[in-house]
């Protein structure tokens, strides 16, 4: 029994990173149709902007997550300017952009791989390797205060999307573009500015990452396997959804990898996966695809 | 001069031919108007050219004297033209306040807004009724009618319809009419595209018959009920013409 609590903690401290590394992902998908297959190059690009920021300004990775939100949202702004931003008005060509993502994290990853070269990093604040006691339990301190950080991003974007007139437009896009667009919300603008909150999610994720896990710039791919079936099992472009696929998904993984070893644990998610579609192809709490 | 100015207007789909092919058509402010013609005419295509969903490949649209070119849809909307599309675009998920509050999206005055949506509850009681439901839970009728209104808490000069009545049952489209008739009457010119004809002509002061992207013919709605050139379009052509209303 004891054992048994002890992993759904240790699943549910990286579900709460797991869910804002998606959140970013379900998001471009609700509002622009896309899924970005960048998503995860982003992060990593993230995470060595933190690693250096670490090593060489001795910024801790957490508080490095102001800036590198950010310039993340910059480099989303230009990006969506520059790729997306036409191609969105014609529905023809929206199909087709999923390629666009595709290119894009191998460009992302490539000059990650030229700069910086594929080794091993990961940065080493004091917290990364202790653990706090609870009782008869262990909280892996990093792990931790990510997943309390993530949390609580998260609430923060659900205030902005409840409360502000431009989370009204950012909803009302994810709901009906084409209405939206007929009630007079410039939806090119909603969805640039989405872009960009998209890649600050991957920013401030990636930050976490870096002290998290170790990465290298290849490591993405890995990674946005395991945030589509996180994002696909939650409902594509649900925000809550990614939330509960992610903390779901994420125990699950930490009781598989307690009962038949850690190289399990990817296979979790690419098992649900196919489980996923096969069952609910919509997701949890997905809407059925319109496009 | 006239409220609004189509001047030979080209348009159509992505890379798809012309679905408009060189329209011209005055909308004078004292009159309503329906806009007929067989699948494929161009009747949405036009409302969509106007309101700036579809920008023009050729031709102008003017209004009050201005060019629209070049402006999208929030910037037409500004200047008081509304449109009101055929596939029941509203946010289901939210409930009938939140898209009224929507309707008033572009309006920075928040507490006009409040104001407006009351005035809208007042002409729809039923919608006040079902204020905090998800939109999505209401009738094809009340949605109908949550179309309407979304589009009146701007209190537009203009409002565009495509298709109002469109799977409604006969007493309910009655229904829709009759509200576009009180809103025709508060001097709202009305434009309405409607696939019965019947239906739209009686509303309707004008009627403007579409064929093949063009402007066929118009007049008074009685001149144009009873023009043989109708019976012609529907009934002899349509069995061989295809696809979806344009």
């Amino acid at each position: 029994m004891r054992e048994n609590v002890q992993i759904l903690i240790l699943g549910l401290t990286l579900g709460g990173v797991y869910a804002l590394m998606a959140s970013g992902l379900t998001l471009i998908f609700g509002v622009m149709g896309i899924v970005n297959l960048a998503h995860a190059a982003f992060m990593v690009l993230a995470a060595f902007m933190a690693f250096f920021a670490f090593k060489y300004l001795g910024l801790d990775p957490i508080l490095s997550i102001p800036f590198v939100m950010p310039a993340m949202f910059l480099v989303g702004v230009v990006v969506y300017r520059l790729l997306f931003s036409r191609a969105l008005a014609d529905p023809h060509k929206r199909g087709v952009m999923v390629l666009v993502t595709f290119a894009l994290a191998l460009i992302v990853e490539g000059v990650l791989g030229f700069l910086f070269s594929n080794i091993y990093r990961s940065t080493r604040p004091s917290y990364a390797s202790d653990a706090i006691l609870v009782g008869p339990f262990y909280l892996p301190e990093a792990q931790f205060y990510a997943t309390v950080l993530s949390i609580g991003i998260l609430g923060g974007l659900w205030a902005f999307l409840q409360y502000t007139r431009t989370g009204y437009a950012i909803r009302a896009t994810m709901h009906n573009r084409t209405a939206a667009e007929v009630v007079g919300v410039n939806v090119d603008r909603v969805s640039m500015i989405v872009f960009g909150i998209g890649m600050a999610l991957a920013g401030a994720s990636g930050s976490m990452l870096s002290f998290l896990f170790s990465f290298y710039p290849s490591k993405h791919w890995e990674w946005v396997a395991i945030l589509l079936a996180l994002v696909v099992l939650g409902g594509m472009g649900s925000l809550l959804g990614a939330l509960i696929g992610a903390l779901a998904l994420s125990v699950i993984a930490a009781f598989v990898s307690a009962e038949f070893g850690p190289t399990w644990s990817p296979v979790t998610f690419y098992l649900a996966l196919f489980v996923i579609l096969l069952v609910r192809p919509q997701g949890l709490l997905g809407k059925k695809p319109e496009f | 001069m006239a409220l609004i100015a189509i001047e030979n207007v080209v348009a159509g789909y992505g890379i798809g031919p012309d679905i408009l092919t060189g329209l011209s058509l005055d909308i004078e402010p004292d009159r309503s108007y329906c806009i007929i013609g067989p699948n494929g005419a161009g009747k949405s295509t036009l409302l969509k050219a106007i309101c700036g969903l579809l920008p023009p490949r050729r031709g102008r649209v003017v209004f009050e004297g201005n060019d629209l070119a070049g402006l999208r849809t929030d910037q037409v909307l500004q200047r008081g033209i509304c449109f009101v599309p055929q596939d029941r675009s509203l946010f289901p998920d939210m409930t009938v306040t939140e898209n009224m509050r929507m309707g008033g999206y572009i309006l920075k005055d928040r507490h006009a807004v409040e104001e407006r949506i009351h005035e809208v509850f007042d002409m729809f009681p039923i919608l006040r009724e079902r204020r905090s439901l998800p939109a999505k839970t209401l009738s094809g009728g009340q949605q109908q009618m949550l179309l309407l209104g979304r589009a009146l808490v701007l209190r537009p000069r203009v409002i565009m319809l495509d298709e109002p009545s469109l799977g409604l049952a006969p007493i309910v489209s009655k229904q829709i009419f009759d509200s576009m008739n009180a809103l025709k009457r508060a001097g709202i010119t009305i434009i309405v595209v409607e696939q019965n004809a019947r239906i739209g002509l009686k509303f309707a002061d004008w009627g403007c018959v579409l064929d093949l992207g063009k402007l066929e013919f118009e007049g008074p709605s009685e001149t144009v009920l009873n023009d043989p050139r109708i019976e012609e379009l529907y009934l002899g052509r349509q069995g061989a013409r295809t696809g979806t209303s344009g």
